[in-house]
């Protein structure tokens, strides 16, 4: 029995990580119309910058400065997707545009870090393992569950509760609406578009004690993302909370109690919740909420 | 935005994810090299000879070794094999038979290469052997390491100086099956070769008296939290594990095996696979104590085994791996046969290499058994940290 409880711990951490990375790409589908498929490249680029930053020197210092450098990075390729993807109104035409950056980047990534497979440190003071049910469980990942706590309250907040916040959604619902009131809606797009992507490249940077950093991870990534959007519900939050603790549990309780179906048991999940709610577990219902 | 477009929106994406899927399955190849399609491979001075091994793909790492290695015998001999000059013509294999099979095709019908060196994926190898077998052409395999290829279906024309699976974990049943304290976990990636490493492993090791606690297979190329696996591990009481691991999922188990705390308790068994190369690297001191059999570590003590750690480091700018000097070989073997051989056929080099003898290499010396597989020396390696690098000291040879 404790070793499935272990699980769910792992789930849960899972989870966290899934959250920040889907989080950007549920807001910018829901918002702003587009498919981003660049969004597992944003993430590689955040765990190569660890790589870079971190790589096997433990030390708080270093690994702060790479999620900050990270988000940076992160940003500025959120940015300049957002203007890349405005000039192209079409879902399938945005599909391949973003698709082409994910494959340039990703291409770029692995000449200059070469194709092996790189693992990035815990900061020291964490890099230990704690007794959790009388087993050891690594301390940095009870820290990310923290942090993907700490994230959807602040996400919440700033959402639900603050001007920005209301900006943004009223921005959603109606553009034109908000433009005549003197607000410039672009930049607004621009900016979710860049803190989403800032997100993404965060978690590659916070899963990378974890996950490492190697060429097709930014596939994989992707493909959980999508997943936990379409579980959760486009455009949605609390939508992208459920979505990827859902799948974070169903990959870490399948493979504890069904090993053998662990890989598929996620499909098996995103298709049963297509077949009886459409439209996500979650979702936006008139863009208003988060 | 309303619930019909939020709908179909999301049978977009949920497409889109599934086409995402497929296509990662698929991996891209464009050759390229054109190649001119003229010429024998026989004119007078030069010999052309096929490198087939992956540069892109999950098996990238492995192809450049291979060809860092082969290209270093290369440079060594001022580029001449058998005393001619040399015209490699390299293809990328990439990640499977899809595209491994038609690129070593085109080497042999359109390039007409006198012989293919390289292959690192296993069905690649299988799937390539009835086309070498009926053109009669030399087919080097610098590593795929499937039981099969010198075994049942073993051609003439197939010649392996790598390693079987088999054979690699069968050294080192005895020396775990004298060491645990008990019983042993046998734990390997699902696929082909992990049920190899194991089977091979199991059959030496129960037959010097080892007791198995529990055997498991975790899915292959998609396992990237392995608690669940360990926790059973635990749980079972085994004294010791065996692990066959490769690439990024032999990163994540050894990391995880030391942050779930098993490392310091329960030793670690494994092929040198688990902790080589860039692996190694990627693991650094979590892998500290894991022991390991192997046909090759860079610690070997041999002045054969030095000048190429040298020569190799100074040439590619890192350390050598079993891959490098797997590579390294394929170009000596295929030296000597070309010198010996009377003639460019592909009768005449298979003729040569069955009377190669024995070959000195940084592996020290391996010679051609009856089925051409690689008849070679296995060491016991556990990885140590020397100056902050975790390095596999060499503990001794292997019966």
């Amino acid at each position: 029995m404790t070793t499935y409880l272990v699980s769910v711990l792992n789930g849960l951490a899972m989870g966290s990580l899934l959250f920040a990375i889907a989080l950007g790409l549920s807001l910018v589908f829901g918002m702003m119309d587009v498919l981003n498929l660049a969004h597992g490249a944003v993430y590689l680029v955040g765990a190569y910058v660890a790589v870079a930053l971190v790589g096997d020197g433990a030390g708080v210092a270093p690994f702060v400065l790479s999620v900050l450098a990270a988000a940076v990075a992160g940003a500025l390729l959120g940015g300049l997707l957002a203007t890349l993807t405005r000039a192209t109104p079409h879902h399938l035409d945005q599909a391949l545009l973003t698709l082409g950056v994910a494959l340039v980047v990703a291409e770029v990534l692995s000449a200059a870090f070469g194709n092996d497979v790189h693992s990035i440190a815990a900061p020291a003071p964490v890099g230990g393992g704690v007794t959790v049910l009388g087993e050891t469980y690594p301390v940095y990942r009870l820290l990310v569950i923290g942090f993907g706590a700490v994230l959807a309250v602040a996400v919440y907040v700033l959402v639900e509760r603050s001007p920005l916040g209301s900006l943004i959604r009223a921005t959603v619902a109606d553009r034109a609406m908000v433009a005549a009131l003197g607000v410039n809606t672009g930049r607004v797009l621009v900016g979710v578009f860049a803190a989403g992507a800032a997100l993404a490249a965060v978690g590659g940077v916070l899963a990378g004690p974890i996950l490492g950093a190697q060429p097709g991870l930014d596939e994989k990534v992707l493909l959980l993302a999508l997943v936990v959007v379409v579980i959760g519900g486009l455009g949605s939050v609390r939508g992208a909370l459920l979505g990827a603790v859902l799948i974070g549990q169903v990959q870490a309780l399948g493979t504890a109690l069904l090993p053998e179906y662990a890989p598929f048991l996620v499909f098996a999940a995103m298709a049963l919740v297509l077949l009886l709610r459409p439209a996500g577990l979650l979702p936006a219902r008139s863009a208003v909420h988060a | 935005m309303g619930a019909v477009s939020a709908f179909s929106l999301n049978r977009t994406i949920a497409g889109l994810a599934l086409g995402a899927l497929l296509l990662t399955g698929c991996g891209s190849s464009l050759d390229e090299n054109g190649g001119n399609g003229s010429g024998d491979g026989r004119s007078d001075g030069t010999v052309k000879i096929g490198l087939l091994v992956p540069l892109s793909g999950v098996y990238a790492p492995i192809g450049e070794d291979l060809r860092d290695g082969f290209q270093l015998y290369l440079d060594e001999h001022d580029g001449k094999l058998g005393g001619r000059d040399v015209e490699l013509v390299t293809a990328d294999e990439g990640e499977g038979p899809q595209t491994g099979v038609p690129a070593a095709q085109k080497l042999v019908t359109q390039d007409r290469v006198t012989a293919v060196a390289g292959v690192v994926n296993s069905a690649t190898a299988l799937g390539l052997r009835d086309f070498f077998d009926e053109s009669e052409k030399p087919l080097l395999i610098a590593n795929a390491g499937a039981d099969d290829i010198t075994g049942t279906r073993k051609s003439d024309y197939v010649w392996r100086t790598s390693f079987s699976n088999g054979k690699v974990s069968a050294a080192l049943g005895p020396t775990v099956a004298e060491e645990a304290e008990g019983s042993v976990y046998l734990i390997a990636a699902d696929y082909a070769a992990g049920k190899e490493m194991v089977a091979g492993f199991r059959k030496t090791f129960e037959a010097a008296g080892g007791k198995v606690a529990g055997e498991k297979y975790t899915p292959f190329g998609t396992t990237q939290d392995f608690q669940p696996y360990l926790s059973a591990i635990r749980k079972s009481g085994a004294k010791a594990v065996f692990a066959f691991y490769a690439g990024a999922e032999a990163v994540s188990f050894v990391k995880q095996y030391k942050q779930f705390g098993l490392a310091g308790r329960t030793p670690l068994y494994g092929t040198g696979f688990l902790t080589e190369g860039g692996v190694l690297a990627a693991q650094g001191t979590a892998a500290v104590g894991v022991k390991t059999s192997l046909h090759y570590s860079t610690q070997l003590d041999s002045a054969r085994n030095k000048e190429f750690v040298d020569a190799y480091t100074e040439k590619a700018g890192k350390s050598p791996t079993v891959y490098a000097v797997q590579g390294y070989d394929t170009a000596g073997v295929l030296d000597t046969a070309l010198a010996e051989a009377s003639g460019d056929s592909g009768k005449a080099l298979v003729e040569a290499l069955r009377g190669i003898g024995s070959i000195n290499s940084p592996r020290g010396t391996w010679k051609f058994d009856a089925d051409h597989n690689a008849e070679q020396t296995y060491y016991l390696r556990e990885v140590r940290a020397e100056a902050g690098t975790a390095v596999n000291t060499v503990l001794g040879e292997l019966g």
